[in-house]
């Protein structure tokens, strides 16, 4: 049995409201969420279902120009320049008049991420903690992400995919954790992407994979795919190779290099790709690894419905694959979001906070507050779940 | 090399608008570990309405990055107090 209510909503409301802080890479989010105190919270297992009222979810993204990645150092920057803002603004949304009365939790990210963007969010969350007197709750980014996914679609025990700029993982739960049963070896697909795109020197706003998106979705060719290699080690993947390759072709076909056959033809010299072929053969190849070990995961834990969550699970060319093969094995379904929640937000933080805040656990002293770079999915007890 | 001194000191002392705020200032800023606390050390506490931040580093290099980092989280504090205070 869980008990979510244990700890009662500030000022004999029959609600709490959380509001979230994340700025674990280049997005820096602030949510505020309103969740009534339900009897039918007090037992069984519905941290699915907790008719979450988003009232706020304001984001900001630190855009760098074309062929350019995001910094620590600059990102932080950033964040530290906005923070007060956004929150100002989160609360103004919200409706928010005095937070000492009308908030319960303060959510933030602990980690996983780059280490001075966590820390300068961190840091307006403990002073806002302490201004406010309103408990802290510092939250792994991924079970932020899976909660949020949760919530919105209402699956009960999906397998998780969690694609991102930062991670890729496949998730399942059990017995009180988020197991990672693969994940990737090297770096994560939103990384290979957004480094592809930094290659193509295209524009990284609203966001390079989704400008990579685009692109694919415009290639000519579609049955003939530029072959690539197929990196699927056990339960885990690669793509570091596959990167570093299509980096290569690119940079052949833009420098006009003849005498790569695949690129140009032997006798006329006419280009045979374009770079529309080349994302699109990227993100076929891609998907279907990460396709190939979801569907192994189903099967061992015997699952039908996949939850796809991180900001790479907006891609509609995923989901469309993946709901292909939810669709092959046993009516399986598919649960994934848009934009709002899948890319990096408050909310999400909000979410997996208050849920463990409802549990009990929140910061007693201000030294569990330290950021972590590392921060792996199953090193948090998910007491909110059977 | 590893116990050489830290010889490369600099106080600041940072005015607040009250000593509560001041308070608030230290308590955030204390959890946070030094990196290389071989290198550089650094103590915080107020004296009425002022934070004090007292740092001692290996070289002036160090030091300067180091208190840099300070004052930029301490620009934040700053700015969330000014601006998300609770009204009185």
């Amino acid at each position: 049995m869980v008990n979510l209510n244990t700890v009662p909503p500030r000022n004999n409301r029959d609600y709490y409201i959380a509001i979230g802080l994340e700025g674990s890479a280049n997005k820096l989010g602030v949510g505020v969420i309103k969740c009534s105190r339900s009897a039918h919270m007090a037992s069984g297992d519905n941290s699915h279902n907790c008719d979450v009222e988003i009232l706020s979810n304001i984001r900001n993204t630190y855009v760098t120009p074309p062929g350019e990645g995001f910094l620590p150092r600059d990102t932080a920057r950033h964040h530290r320049n906005w923070c007060v803002r956004i929150i100002k603004q989160a609360l103004e949304e919200a409706e928010i008049k005095n937070p000492h009365l009308d908030i319960d939790v303060i959510c933030f990210t602990r980690g996983p991420g780059m280490g001075a963007p966590l820390h300068s969010v961190a840091i307006a969350a403990r002073t806002c903690s302490l201004l406010w007197d309103v408990p802290l709750v510092g939250v792994n980014h991924c079970v932020g992400h899976i909660e949020m996914g949760r919530e919105i679609t209402k699956a009960e025990n999906p397998v998780v995919l969690y694609v991102s700029g930062g991670n890729t993982q496949v998730i399942a739960y059990s017995e009180n954790r988020y197991r990672i049963f693969g994940e990737t070896l090297d770096v994560a697909i939103g990384n290979c992407l957004d480094r592809f795109a930094r290659t193509l020197k295209i524009p990284n706003a609203p966001s390079p994979g989704y400008n990579i998106e685009q692109l694919a979705k415009n290639c000519k060719n579609k049955d003939s795919l530029i072959e690539l290699s197929y990196t699927v080690k056990g339960m885990d993947l690669s793509m570091s190779g596959i990167l570093a390759y299509i980096d290569t072709l690119a940079k052949d076909l833009f420098r006009g290099n003849k005498k790569n056959r695949l690129l140009f033809d032997k006798e006329t010299g006419e280009p045979k790709v374009t770079v529309e072929d080349l994302c699109y053969s990227l993100q076929e190849n891609l998907f279907a690894m990460l396709v190939e070990i979801t569907e192994r995961a189903m099967a061992h834990v015997n699952a039908t419905q996949v939850l796809i969550v991180g900001g790479v699970g907006s891609n509609t060319r995923l989901q469309e694959m993946m709901g292909q093969m939810c669709k092959d094995r046993a009516n399986g379904k598919v649960h994934a979001t848009d934009e709002r929640f899948c890319i990096d937000n408050g909310v999400m933080i909000a979410q997996a906070g208050l849920l463990q805040y409802r549990m009990g656990d929140y910061v007693k002293d201000l030294s569990e507050t330290v950021v972590t770079q590392k921060f792996r999915t199953d090193e948090v007890y998910v007491s909110w779940r059977e | 090399m590893a116990s050489s001194s830290l010889d490369h000191t600099l106080t600041l002392d940072i005015p607040f608008e009250t000593e509560a705020q001041a308070s608030i200032a230290m308590r955030v800023l204390q959890p946070d570990p030094i990196l290389r606390p071989q290198d550089f050390e650094v103590t915080y506490s107020t004296r009425g309405a002022s934070l004090v931040v007292s740092v001692a580093s290996v070289d002036d290099r160090v030091l300067r990055v180091g208190v840099s980092n300070i004052i930029d989280s301490i620009k934040t504090i700053v700015e969330t107090a000014d601006e998300l205070s609770l009204q009185q």
